[in-house]
């Protein structure tokens, strides 16, 4: 068969990162090809790249055994390229048959041409068995339906290269099932298809082959039959020794602090994101949560700490259940809470430095009364926080916005951390997105925090800081939560094989 | 530990204050100078003398003794419904309702000021202005509890309950409570017990001004130096982040909503028990809607209520004579009131000039 689409050497760079790094493979035509690797391996750049929307700094690109280059996504198309991206873009009222044809509508003079419309697609939806009722509003049709019309909504540009970011993430386990009958069908007639995807268990059900990226490179491109999730959860998270390891070797591990049991909680789409999750964490100890984004971390932290509500279980602090109750209620009882998004949940952008450092105790002693604050001892702690934590700042009277990202985050810590009241820490990616030094410096806050008796709950994508950090690993996969143990070598393995769907141990 | 804290020198910390101050105003004098000029521009265009109108206004607002404290009366519910806007702002509970809040507060204080009798006006004047109070309080509620129970915008109720208000109230003096007596369809006159005490005799100034002096001072104290006033600004930032550090976001919204109309409500039964001494349909030429421009004006800070709305009740009142000694017509103002929100909201002045004080404030930080 001929080679359908193949980047050679494709590189490229955002300010401080190397999202990818020569890149090559090729994909044959008719082939399924899953692309996987962990969250920011580089698999959406490249597969942007694809479709146009970036533009690479370095390489080539090969559709149907042509050099080209892809200005846009409106190129892409015309060269036979279609994406379907993760969240889909359909126009909410209007039908899935006008969504189909947007921007390229048989007209009939003016007007659209309704009847040609719903023959048209109908034609293209049912060459490859793809039912899409072309008369249902797109804000009422389930999300498998949308996700089918948008792949018709490509097959009717001429698209015999279909991209799909993340297929199955949003599908219930019945529409997966149907879209890889689709996929495959799709495939026999001659389309060729890339997927990215977490779930190596799809993986392997559905791709002839499956390449593997890590950190911006291709690890290696392999015959799906021929592997098995083991072998790709090693190629993914490899299988070196842990490196950076920063937790020291005998911590002191006291009671439980924190006790999850039977947790459920619902998304905001009302599906149960966390299920069943049962957790302990004990005092001095350091408890990772791995796992790719989107398994119910957010939601799972959000109702530690009340922000969403549970559906059933409890969760109890030093003994006591606070399931359910309120944001402040929970935080007095001693639990402290990094977010994971800084900007949206952390700080207001807008407020000073001391306004953001006051946001925990501003209403109790010394730094309120009754009615009034007391500026004078707010300003002092907030100068206190301000050098103990190292926020670098032009003043506590600076706009919070100005601040880099990493002191921003020191700022959250500090707030959070530093009345030292907090027997339990829930920190939500730390560290995302800010600098080497403000990483460093995090992650060392959160290490002395849990020496000095505090129970810390990790929650992050990033493997590496939590294999760096943690004492003990658990790992949330479609909401729930599978167990990998304490953190010695061979554990890399291991945590990559939970968080991409395996079950039971690997070989070592 | 390295100190990375920058103690700013005191010498530096004067530059940083004076330099802003000089901004605000330097960047308020420009947009005000632009703005007049547009306006000459007009006027002349027209076939006027800009200079003579210019001066014609200047004289309605502040020409003699009279014309001060009448722009000081005219200013006191405009100070009021200026400081209701900005709280709700602040909060970011976008309050479009003040007109009809205003109506209904002021009408209830009416109905206190002409049905209640024999009450000293050490009594009936409180009483009256609390009823105007709370009449405008409740009214501002429904919109919040829609927001806070069902997720519904603000703007929306707030703006519909505006028309229902001044409806409602032209109703009430159309027939419960009509006086066939009335010029005008208004209510039964006030007491005289109920009627704000003058401060000076033969003008139109009254207790009411202090009052709204005294109100800026309040909502500043309030929003800057208090517990819930903190809360009502950081859930006004960022009501995501507030939620997630445990401020009281429901209650911090309901308040900033109740205090608005409450204000509003206040403005509106001063100017029925200072100036009208009966409610009159019709009577406020858009107090409500002025109080959401100078609170935009004053960059919603309570202390800045209180110049924009001198400056808005000087326009109003140099207007009047402008166009009746000069027949410059009054849309003349409108057109530069115009102009100046337009400066103001773009803001594109203060930045340019902060730039060039900027070298100034940082020399002396070696």
């Amino acid at each position: 068969m001929a080679e359908a689409i193949a980047v050679r050497e494709i590189t490229k760079c955002f300010p401080g990162v190397l999202a990818n790094d020569k890149v090559s493979f090729s994909v044959e035509t008719g082939e399924i090809r899953a692309i996987v690797g962990e969250n920011g391996a580089g698999k959406t750049t490249l597969m942007n790249m694809l479709y146009g929307l970036y533009h690479p700094d370095g390489g080539q690109i090969f559709v149907k055994g042509e050099e080209v280059k892809i200005p846009n996504a409106r190129a892409a198309i015309e060269m036979g390229i279609g994406m379907v991206h993760q969240h889909f873009k359909l126009v909410p009222s209007y039908t899935l048959g006008q969504n189909i044809v947007l921007g390229i509508e048989p007209k009939k003079g003016l007007l659209i041409d309704e009847d040609s419309l719903v023959k048209s697609v109908q034609e293209v939806s049912g060459k490859y068995g793809l039912a899409v009722d072309v008369n249902k509003v797109a804000a009422d049709a389930s999300v498998g339906e949308q996700q089918r019309a948008e792949i018709v909504k490509a097959l009717y540009r001429g698209a015999d290269i279909l991209i799909l970011d993340e297929p199955t993430a949003v599908l219930t386990d019945m529409e997966t099932e149907e879209l890889f009958v689709m996929l495959r069908g799709l495939a026999n007639n001659g389309k060729t298809i890339l997927f990215i995807s977490h779930k190596l268990r799809e993986v392997l059900a559905i791709s002839d082959n499956t390449t593997v990226m890590r950190q911006g490179k291709v690890v290696g491109s392999v015959k799906t039959s021929e592997s098995d999730s083991c072998k790709l959860a090693e190629m993914m998270v490899g299988r070196e020794t842990i490196e950076g390891r920063m937790r020291k070797e005998d911590p002191e591990i006291g009671a439980v602090v924190l006790e999850l049991k039977k947790v459920n909680v619902l998304n905001s789409r009302e599906s149960l994101a966390v299920e069943d999750v049962d957790l302990e964490l004990h005092s001095g100890e350091i408890l990772g949560i791995a796992g790719v984004d989107g398994n119910g971390q957010e939601e799972l932290t959000e109702a530690i700490m009340g922000l969403r509500p549970l559906v059933s279980g409890e969760i109890l602090v030093n003994g006591v259940n606070i399931a359910n109750r309120t944001n402040r209620q929970i935080r007095e009882s001693g639990v402290a809470y990094i977010p994971s998004d800084r900007n949206r949940a952390g700080v207001a952008v807008e407020a000073h430095v001391w306004e953001n450092l006051l946001a925990g105790e501003y209403y109790i002693p010394p730094y309120s009364g009754s009615i009034n604050l007391h500026p004078r001892s707010i300003h002092s702690n907030a100068c206190v926080l301000v050098e103990r934590y190292q926020i670098s700042t032009p003043g506590i009277k600076t706009q919070t916005g100005h601040l880099s990202g990493g002191n921003v985050q020191r700022l959250i810590v500090g707030r959070e951390l530093g009345s030292d009241k907090a027997m339990v820490v829930v920190a939500s990616q730390p560290t995302r997105g800010i600098d080497i030094a403000g990483t460093e410096a995090i992650r060392k806050i959160l290490l002395e925090y849990a020496d000095r008796g505090a129970g810390v709950l990790l929650i992050s994508a990033d493997l590496d800081e939590v294999l760096a950090l943690s004492d003990r690993i658990v790992v949330l996969y479609e909401g729930k939560h599978k167990e990998a143990g304490p953190v010695v070598d061979g554990i890399r393995l291991q945590v990559g094989h939970l968080m991409t769907g395996g079950e039971g141990e690997c070989p070592v | 530990m390295k100190n990375i804290v920058m103690k700013t020198p005191f010498k530096q910390r004067l530059k940083m204050i004076l330099a802003e101050t000089v901004t605000q105003i330097a960047n308020y004098a420009i947009i005000l100078i632009l703005s007049l000029l547009v306006g000459a521009m007009v006027i002349y265009l027209t076939g006027k003398d800009p200079i003579a109108a210019y001066q014609a206004l200047w004289k309605g607002a502040f020409g003699n003794w009279y014309k001060v404290t009448d722009t000081l009366d005219r200013s006191t519910v405009l100070i009021f419904s200026g400081l209701a806007a900005a709280i709700a702002f602040r909060t970011s509970i976008f309050n479009l309702g003040l007109e009809g809040q205003l109506y209904i507060g002021a009408f209830a204080a009416a109905l206190v000021g002409f049905t209640v009798k024999g009450l000293p006006t050490g009594l009936h004047v409180p009483l009256c202005l609390l009823a105007g109070a709370l009449a405008g309080g409740i009214w501002s509620l429904p919109p919040i509890i829609f927001k806070l129970k069902w997720k519904v915008p603000v703007m929306v109720p707030t703006l519909m309950l505006n028309y229902i208000g001044i409806l409602f109230t032209s109703y009430l003096i159309a027939f419960p409570f009509k006086d066939p007596t009335a010029p005008m369809a208004g209510s039964p006159v006030l007491e005289a017990t109920a009627r704000l005490p003058k401060l000076l005799r033969g003008h139109t100034l009254n207790i009411g001004f202090p009052l709204a002096l005294a109100a800026v001072f309040l909502v500043y104290w309030f929003m800057f130096r208090t517990k819930l006033g903190y809360e009502l600004r950081l859930v006004g930032y960022n009501p995501s982040f507030a939620a997630s550090t445990g401020l009281p976001v429901k209650r911090s919204s309901f308040l900033a909503m109740m205090i608005s109309g409450m204000l509003v409500g206040l403005g509106g039964s001063i100017v029925i028990m200072g100036f009208f001494g009966r409610f009159m349909g019709g009577f406020s030429v858009g107090y409500g809607w002025d109080g959401m421009m100078i609170s935009l004006l004053a960059q919603n800070h309570p202390l800045g209520v209180l110049p924009a709305s001198l400056f808005y009740a000087a326009l109003a009142n140099g207007a009047l004579t402008m166009q009746s000694t000069t027949g410059v017509p009054q849309t003349v103002v409108v057109m530069v009131k115009g102009t100046i929100m337009f400066f103001v909201t773009v803001q594109i002045f203060s930045s340019a000039i902060r730039r060039r004080f900027q070298k100034w404030t940082s020399t002396s930080a070696e």
